[in-house]
């Protein structure tokens, strides 16, 4: 007669272990995050004030450089006054962009032949384009308010390598680059105490394994906040009280906590049995998920924290943290209600550029399109299904040519075929009395080529769809029905469009995204005209990016892009699933 | 002499160039004749005696061009030399990693030899980065049964147009692509106005503003077509029915063959007082890549093929209009009629901006080219255009 | 078998004429690609107007003829660049994309029609919502993960890859769709049978989804035959180039070549319309043979 459950002592002996093995984790992960933000807290204090000190000897050579002239002799005794005064190792070297002259160096390999003053050699290039750098710098401080600091600072093997202009006269004539080492900041602090700090709980918890549950539980939980705590006083004594050292420490304690309750409280033993439960399926599904893990997701999710900064191409090399604006693209993007605005003559006009105008128009745009491509392509898969219709071949093959051909050239010539003067839909039009439209001049009419192009695009590929979804259904159905008694209509609804909900729900999901997303025909057939009136959501964050080189407000678009499409899809779902009553 | 100073001559003479030799690769995106002509200067370069570089060439469609350098050249995948127009050139320069600044190599004989304007369009913030190797801008072309002398001053142009226009038969005396602000700037640039002042975008100032007058003075003159797009006027010209066109040499590779041309400078602007129509310039340059490995090779191919021997080839089977100036004055070139005309043109003519923002001014300008078109007022258009994009530079400048 | 009568109620010759003007409208475009490319020119054929034009003048004026027919245009297209060659890279790209893309499609369709697990619903989820993402701004990522740190740039395997990830998500979608309709009893019948998954999956399930596994091929197919930038940017050999990049130089930058670019275009649709040609009989094979329920 087994005990119940929760008094097994084998179960009990399971949970207690589980706990250990979750303490042991949470312990791993907080305190090895808590280990990396120390170490890079450090590291970084101490690179700020050993960088801070090598710009100030920078700036003080410049400054002294200036007052010399800029060049000749006097500059050369300035150099060398600098050097006395600098850490040994240090090389100071001044020069002037006019014919590349090297003016002035402290390097001992400039001496003899190759001693100040001289052209710069072949292979001092960088020396000379990083000059040229400060001078664009200044040139471009001109033109800004936001002005760059007038100097290059870089850390590598253990050295600081800078630059800063030299002006005379209003001009920038030549830069001063200094060599300075850079002590090496002290190597991984507090790597005993963090051994210590994940050792001790784990081995205080052994005698405990012996305890019932609830105790150990309590006392793992215990152990770990003592764990943690104790390293984080550690780590916060010894960078000194940095700001930000509570809320990474606490983050990095919440994270080691989550590992905990996960692995305790079975989380972990859950996930590894199903896993071998469904191995078949899983092996069935991975690699497709894994090549769009990899491919669609992992750009994707770049992107959205693109999203969070303000990245432009003037800061692409910066890091992410220094250019971020947390949700203030967003804010942006979707606060900015001005949909109407009053033009010269007083009257009420659409702001064409606005979100919320572009997102209605991508709404019309989308349902309309899908509505033309569904229907057109229905009705023409449900005739083409006829028994005993002659041709059939011949007729489906012309049918899918619009899907054969590649879209950009007939996108033109669809777009040529509504030129005012020349296009044949105007000539069509004067066939049968009517005046030509300048089809490209109005929103309304140029949405309508854009509609036209796209439908012709689109429906063959749900004519396609649904003539492989009408194959599904059996004939016999549409028999017994017939010797019910029912009329075509009545078969149409109640067999045919049910069958086919399976095979065409997801190609009207599908499509419904593809077509939100249809960069080309906007693009090639209205090129947003007139004056950006049909532009959609998506050629709108290609402007953004490519045009306007905004990468941070282009990304925050996309995922406000994707987020509405997404809204969509769920909601979609929801309806049809409840429908079908899976 | 004794042997260890014969040794040392020879070696100083070969070092520099085994520091030098090295496989290079180029990126174009030419076809057809003109890239006929440059492969035929890249199989002289490799044939150079003394020339330890071998060059190997890609052509990739201008299409995904500037998209391909953009992601391959950071990233260090790309050629060591590409060829490309200077509009995208400052972009390249602020993403950084792309082009190499070629001023270390420079002296003033190598300076000296180009036509200055196009110079000046590889010169972004003082430095420079590439050399220029060819250039396009609009000039007058004239159909020479229609019109024996081209007009040299706007006043004739107007006069002869208005004679040459009768538009029931659809016949025009002036046909070009008013509405595209790349020709219309051939207009603004010439009343004195600009799009970019110190960096600072001033698309509203009083020179646009008259341009933009003068161009609807035009337009209700009656003898340009409406919706002048480049197929109708190509059309137009071909069947005889345009008299005048302000187009660049890649409309004559589209001329029909029946058609009796010639192209001559663009008229001065009696309005403005005798100043000249100053189109911009599309200068074609050659860039060394930043990350290419072999950067002395890279810029020799890069001065050769810009130099006087690469450039007639170009010019005379390649039909481009080559940057270098002392091309010029060789007897082939200078008998050539449409080289010549061309370069009296962009002797006077300017760079267009090579500044990242230039791709933000395009559709704002487009549209208010439109609403000029129609005859609203320029004023309102044109500041409506200059607050667009302003604070589409501030948005970007600010970056944060 | 109850008397035949009236079969579906509308007169074949109405259905007829329905479908040619369906026909009409479709080809009518692509009659002008043909004009173009036949008329041995490049302009995109603006065909001008006297200034009273005629009922008649408008009349030729809409119909798509050129004025003189020449194959000058096809000749080019084929003499003064490898573009065979190209095709062919093309054709063997987009046939690995369609078997990758098909085979893995049909396996993870089958374990999410037939299994339940953990995950089955998020998974299918996920593959629509991959479809959401806005691609146009992918090319930069896309670049590094494939040439920068997989190496497989001017390599064919890195564009099947890419593609075979793009088709495969509205795959699944279809294929699981089709599975759903097939009735388990069938499948149980062959495992008492003795058959094992594999040979159930192949003689059982694959012959009842032709229709499915057409349209799906056909999909894939297309997704990676008409693709440009991707294939431009990651090739950086000629050799490597595909067909959409072969045409793209006919129409870039100043100077633009309709007329082989309306040729090339041509010679392009042509496997496709082959392909499709050879996919029809699956995709109306129906399912009337031994799949009555019940």
């Amino acid at each position: 007669m087994t005990a119940p459950a929760s008094q097994d002592p084998r179960l009990q002996a399971v949970h207690v272990a589980r706990f250990h093995a979750g303490l042991a984790a949470g312990l791993v992960i907080a305190l090895g995050l808590s280990w990396a933000w120390l170490r890079g807290t450090a590291s970084a204090g101490y690179e700020g004030r050993a960088r801070k000190e090598a710009v100030g000897a920078l700036t003080g050579l410049a400054g002294e450089v200036e007052q010399a002239g800029g060049e000749g002799d006097g500059v050369r005794a300035a150099l060398q006054a600098w050097q006395a005064g600098q850490p040994a190792g240090t090389v100071g070297r001044v020069v002037v962009l006019s014919g590349a002259r090297l003016e002035a160096s402290t390097d001992p390999k400039d001496a003899g032949d190759r001693a100040a003053p001289r052209r710069l050699a072949h292979d001092e290039k960088p020396v000379f384009d990083r000059a040229q750098r400060m001078r664009g710098i200044v040139i471009e401080n001109r033109d800004q308010e936001e002005k760059k600091p007038e100097l290059e600072v870089v850390l590598e093997d253990g050295r600081f390598s800078m630059a800063a202009p030299v002006r005379k006269g209003g001009e920038v004539i030549g830069a001063v680059e200094v060599v300075r080492p850079a002590a090496p900041p002290p190597a991984a602090p507090g790597v005993p105490a963090a051994l210590l700090a994940l050792a001790l709980p784990v081995v205080v918890f052994l005698p405990l394994r012996r305890a019932g549950r609830i105790v150990a539980g309590l006392a793992a939980l215990a152990l770990f906040a003592a764990g943690v705590a104790g390293f984080g006083a550690y780590a916060q004594r010894l960078v000194g009280g940095a700001a930000d050292a509570i809320q990474a420490l606490s983050a990095a304690g919440v994270l080691g906590l989550g590992v905990l309750l996960f692995v305790a409280l079975g989380g972990a033993a859950r996930f590894r049995s199903a896993l071998v439960r469904n191995r078949v399926a899983y092996a069935y599904t991975l690699p497709a998920m894994v090549g769009m893990l990899v491919l669609v997701f992992f750009p994707f999710f770049y992107g959205i924290l693109i999203s969070f900064t303000g990245q432009t191409i003037y800061n692409t090399s910066a890091p992410l943290t220094e250019i971020w604006n947390g949700l203030h693209n967003y804010a942006s993007i979707l606060g900015d209600f001005s949909i109407v605005h009053r033009a010269e003559d007083g009257s009420l006009a659409l702001s064409y550029g606005n979100f919320y105008w572009t997102l209605i128009f991508t709404v019309v745009w989308t349902v309309t399109n899908v509505a033309i491509g569904v229907s057109v392509g229905l009705v023409l898969a449900l005739v083409l299904n006829t028994k005993g219709l002659a041709l059939r071949p011949i007729y489906r093959v012309l049918l899918i040519l619009p899907w054969a051909m590649p879209n950009y050239i007939t996108a033109l010539i669809w777009r040529g075929m509504f030129h005012r003067q020349f296009g044949v839909v105007n000539y069509a039009r004067m066939l049968f009395g009517a005046e030509p439209i300048s089809w490209f001049d109005q929103p309304f009419t140029s949405f309508l080529t854009a509609l036209a192009t796209n439908g012709w695009l689109s429906f063959p590929f749900m004519m396609v769809v649904s003539l492989g979804a009408l194959q599904s259904i059996p004939a016999d159905l549409y028999e017994a029905a017939r010797v019910d008694g029912a009329s075509r209509w009545q078969q149409f609804t109640s067999i045919t469009l049910p069958s086919l909900k399976p095979a065409l729900v997801p190609a009207v999901i599908l499509s419904v995204v593809w077509t939100f997303n249809m960069f080309n025909i906007i693009y090639l057939v209205t090129a947003g005209e007139p004056g950006g009136a049909t532009e959609i959501l998506i050629t709108q964050a290609y402007k953004y990016a490519f045009q306007q080189y905004r990468y941070g407000y282009a990304a925050a678009y996309s995922t406000v892009i994707f987020i509405i499409l997404l809204v969509y899809g769920v909601f979609q779902n929801r309806v049809t699933r409840a429908t079908e009553g899976i | 002499m004794r042997k260890h100073q014969v040794l040392a001559l020879v070696l100083a003479v070969l070092s520099p160039l085994e520091a030098l030799a090295a496989d290079i690769v180029v990126w174009h995106a030419y076809r057809g004749g003109e890239k006929a002509a440059f492969e035929k200067v890249v199989a002289a370069y490799n044939a150079k005696p003394g020339n330890p570089n071998k060059v190997t060439t890609l052509a990739v469609p201008y299409d995904a061009f500037a998209d391909k350098i953009t992601a391959a050249v950071p990233r260090g995948k790309g050629p060591d030399v590409f060829i490309y127009a200077q509009d995208r050139l400052g972009g390249w320069i602020e993403a950084g990693n792309t082009v190499e600044p070629i001023d270390f190599y420079l002296d003033d004989a190598i300076r000296g030899r180009y036509v200055p304007a196009t110079f000046e369009a590889m010169t972004y913030r003082g430095s420079v980065w590439g050399l220029p190797l060819n250039y396009k801008c609009i000039a007058l072309i004239t159909n020479k049964k229609l019109v024996k002398d081209p007009p040299k001053t706007t006043a004739e142009l107007e006069a002869l147009a208005k004679k040459l226009t009768a538009r029931d038969a659809g016949k025009f005396g002036l046909a070009y692509s008013y509405g595209d602000y790349y020709y219309h700037a051939a207009l603004q640039n010439g009343f004195g106005g600009r799009v970019f002042d110190q960096g600072k975008p001033v698309m509203d100032n009083p020179e646009n503003v008259k341009a933009a007058q003068y161009l609807q003075a035009w337009i209700k003159a009656g003898f340009m077509p409406a919706e002048p797009s480049s197929a109708l006027i190509t059309s137009l010209f071909n069947e005889g029915k345009a008299a005048m066109v302000f187009s660049g040499n890649w409309f004559l590779g589209e001329i029909a063959s029946g058609i009796d041309y010639a192209v001559s400078p663009l008229p001065v602007i009696s309005e403005a007082g005798g100043k000249p129509m100053r189109p911009w310039i599309t200068v074609e340059g050659v860039y060394v890549a930043a990350p290419s490995k072999a950067k002395d090779a890279a810029f020799d191919f890069v001065k050769y093929v810009t130099d006087v021997e690469a450039a007639k080839v170009m010019a005379l089977e390649g039909r481009q209009s080559p940057a270098n100036a002392k091309v010029y004055a060789d007897p082939k070139v200078a008998a050539d009629p449409i080289l010549s005309a061309y370069k009296k043109q962009v002797d006077v003519a300017v760079p267009m901006p090579n500044l990242p923002e230039m791709t933000m001014v395009w559709s704002p300008a487009t549209t208010a080219l439109g609403a000029i078109i129609r005859g609203g007022d320029p004023k309102v258009a044109l500041a409506k255009a200059q607050e667009k994009v302003a604070a589409d530079v501030a948005n970007l400048r600010k970056g944060k | 078998m109850a008397g035949r009568g009236r079969e579906e109620g509308f007169p074949h010759w109405l259905l007829h004429t329905f479908l040619v003007l369906m026909v009409l409208v479709t080809v009518y475009p692509l009659l002008w690609v043909l004009t173009i490319a036949f008329s041995g020119g490049q302009s995109l054929a603006l065909a001008g107007l006297p200034a009273q034009p005629s009922k008649l003048d408008l009349l030729r004026a809409v119909t798509p003829w050129p004025e003189r027919v020449s194959a000058d245009n096809f000749t080019a297209v084929f003499r003064d660049q490898p573009f065979a060659r190209w095709l062919l890279n093309s054709v063997a790209i987009s046939a690995a994309t369609t078997v990758l893309g098909v085979f893995l499609a049909c396996t993870a369709a089958y374990a999410f029609s037939r299994f339940r697990f953990p995950g089955r619903r998020s998974g299918m989820m996920s593959f629509l919502v991959s479809q959401m993402f806005p691609g146009t701004l992918m090319l930069i990522p896309l670049y590094i993960i494939i040439v920068q740190w997989l190496g497989l740039g001017s390599s064919r395997i890195g564009l099947v890859l890419v593609y075979s990830t793009t088709a495969i998500p509205f795959c699944v979608w279809m294929l699981k769709g089709y599975f759903d309709t097939i009735p388990r009893e069938l499948e149980e019948a062959a495992v008492i049978e003795g058959a094992g998954p594999a040979r159930i999956f192949w003689t059982v399930v694959l012959p009842l989804a032709k229709p499915a596994i057409a349209i799906t091929a056909l999909f894939s197919f297309m997704t990676a035959w008409n693709e440009f930038i991707l294939a431009a940017t990651f090739m950086d050999k000629e050799e490597m180039y595909t067909a959409p990049v072969g045409l793209r130089f006919f129409v870039g930058g100043f100077s633009q070549q309709w007329g082989y670019f309306a040729a090339g275009s041509i010679v392009v649709s042509i496997p496709v319309v082959f392909l499709f040609l050879y996919l029809q009989k699956y995709l109306v094979s129906g399912l009337t043979a031994g799949s009555v329920k019940g």
